[in-house]
C-alpha cells in the first residue's frame, strides 16, 4: 500500500483486517484508497454543478460612474473586452471564468460515470484529463481577484468606484467546491476495474 | 525483501514499479497511465532553505505595501493586496473574502514558513517529532497559495484601468513580483522524495528498519 502523503510503501499484510495502519514515516493513515471517494466526489461535483448557474446569470461586479450604478455578469466583463479589442485578456478571463469551471465538471462527472458504469475505454485518456483537472483547478479563482483588486484600487468617491456583486460568493463556492472534489477522487479508482 | 526500498506504487494507478534514479533533470513517468513519478533535483534542501528565506523577507511589504497608484483627474488612490481583502470584508463578501485572505496571503506565508522550518531542521540534521507532520501539511496546502494567479489577475486589472487612470507602480507591486518567484522557485526546488528519505533517515526508531529509501 502507498501511502497518500509521503509515497512511502507499506507491507499490507502487516495489518490485521479491519484495523488502521499509520504509515511509519509520516504517522498519516494508510488505506488501499481514499475513503469514501466516489461518493464525496459526486457530492462535491453536484453542488459545484448548481452553483455554477447563479454565479454565472447573477452580476458579479458594480461599477458607478457619475452616480449611475452598472451592474456586470462575468460574461458581461469577457464581452466588454472583446469589445475594445482586447481579444488576448478577453480569452484568457472567458478560458479561466467560463470553459475551466465548465470543463471540470463535465469532465469529473464523465470520470464518475465511467467508474460506476464500468466503462473500460480511454483509460489513459481519462487519467491525463484527470491529472489536467487538478492543474487547472486553481486558475479559476482568477476573475475573484481581479474584482478584489480593481475594488480596492478604483475607488475615486463619486466619479469612479468599484464594488462586488451577489456572484463573487457563488463563484469562490464553485471553485472551492471543485478543487475539492478533484482532492477528493482517487485516480487509482479508474484502473480498478 | 523490504518493501519500501526498493519498489514504488504509481500514485495514479498503484502499479508497482521499481525505484530508478534518473538523471538529474529528467522526469520518470508510469508507464501504465503517464503520471510523472519522479523528478531527480540537486541541492534540494539547501535551495528550498535559501529560497524561502528570501520569500519572508519580501512577504511583508509585498502584502502590506501599496501596489500603485492611480491618478484620474486630480484624484490619487493606491491599495496593497491586504486593501483588496479589506475591500471584500467592508462590502460584507465574507466568503469571498476570506477564501481572498487564505489563497492570497496566508497560504503562501504558510507554506514558505513550513518548508523554511522543514529545511532547516533537516539541513542542521535536527529531528523534531513534527517534522513528518509539517511536510505532511506542505503537500495537503498547496493546491490552495495561489499567488501567481494573483499576480496575473493584477496584470488584468492594470490593463482594464490603464484607459482610466495612469498608473505609477509601488514598492509593494515589485516585492509581491518577487514574492511569487520565490514560491514558484521553492516549489520547483522541492524534491519530495529527498525531503522524505532525509526526515526517515533522521527518525530514530527507524534507523535500523530501512536506512536507504
Amino acid at each position: 500500500m502507498r501511502c497518500h502523503d509521503c509515497g512511502k510503501l507499506v507491507a499490507a499484510n502487516k495489518a490485521p483486517e479491519g484495523s488502521i495502519l499509520f504509515c511509519p514515516r509520516c504517522n498519516n493513515q494508510i488505506h488501499y484508497r481514499f475513503t469514501n471517494s466516489i461518493a464525496r466526489t459526486w457530492a462535491l461535483i453536484i453542488t459545484a454543478a448548481i452553483l455554477i448557474v447563479p454565479a454565472n446569470l447573477l452580476p458579479i461586479m458594480r461599477v458607478d460612474f457619475l452616480g449611475s450604478q452598472e451592474y456586470s455578469t462575468i460574461m458581461d466583463g469577457i464581452l466588454y473586452f472583446f469589445h475594445s479589442e482586447e481579444y488576448g485578456i478577453g480569452l484568457i478571463i472567458f478560458i479561466a471564468s467560463i470553459l475551466v469551471p465548465l470543463f471540470k465538471i463535465i469532465g469529473m462527472l464523465l470520470i464518475l460515470l465511467s467508474i460506476q458504469f464500468k466503462w473500460k475505454t480511454w483509460l489513459r485518456h481519462k487519467a491525463a484529463m484527470f491529472r489536467f483537472i487538478q492543474f487547472i483547478g486553481r486558475w479559476s479563482m482568477l476573475d475573484i481577484f481581479v474584482i478584489a483588486v480593481m475594488s480596492a484600487l478604483v475607488d475615486f468617491g463619486s466619479f469612479t468606484s468599484t464594488h462586488t456583486a451577489h456572484a463573487a460568493t457563488f463563484f469562490t463556492a464553485v471553485v472551492v467546491c471543485s478543487m475539492f472534489a478533484a482532492m477528493t477522487f482517487d485516480p487509482r479508482l479508474l484502473w480498478d476495474s | 525483501m523490504n518493501p519500501s526500498s526498493a519498489l514504488t506504487a504509481c500514485p495514479g494507478c498503484d502499479l508497482l514499479l521499481h525505484k530508478i534514479k534518473p538523471p538529474a533533470g529528467k522526469k520518470v513517468y508510469c508507464p501504465c497511465c503517464n503520471t510523472p513519478l519522479y523528478q531527480q533535483k540537486t541541492d534540494s534542501i539547501t535551495k528550498v532553505l535559501a529560497i524561502t528565506i528570501s520569500g519572508l523577507l519580501v512577504f511583508t511589504p509585498a502584502v502590506f505595501m501599496p501596489l500603485m497608484t492611480l491618478e484620474a483627474i486630480g484624484m490619487t488612490q493606491s491599495g496593497s493586496i491586504f486593501d483588496a481583502f479589506l475591500s471584500f470584508y467592508h462590502q460584507k463578501y465574507y466568503f469571498a473574502a476570506v477564501m481572498v485572505f487564505l489563497t492570497s496571503i496566508f497560504f503562501p506565508l504558510f507554506k514558505l514558513s513550513l518548508l523554511f522550518s522543514v529545511a532547516l531542521q533537516l539541513k542542521l540534521r535536527l529531528y523534531t517529532s513534527s517534522l513528518p507532520y509539517l511536510l505532511r501539511t506542505v503537500h495537503h496546502l498547496d493546491e490552495w497559495s495561489m499567488p501567481e494567479i494573483y499576480l496575473i489577475a493584477i496584470f488584468i486589472t492594470i490593463i482594464k484601468i490603464s484607459s482610466l487612470a495612469s498608473i505609477d507602480y509601488d514598492t509593494g507591486f515589485f516585492c509581491f513580483l518577487f514574492l511569487v518567484l520565490t514560491i514558484i522557485a521553492s516549489t520547483s526546488a522541492l524534491d519530495t522524495r529527498t525531503f522524505w528519505r532525509e526526515i526517515e533517515a533522521m527518525k530514530p526508531s527507524l534507523r535500523e528498519d530501512s536506512p536507504h529509501d
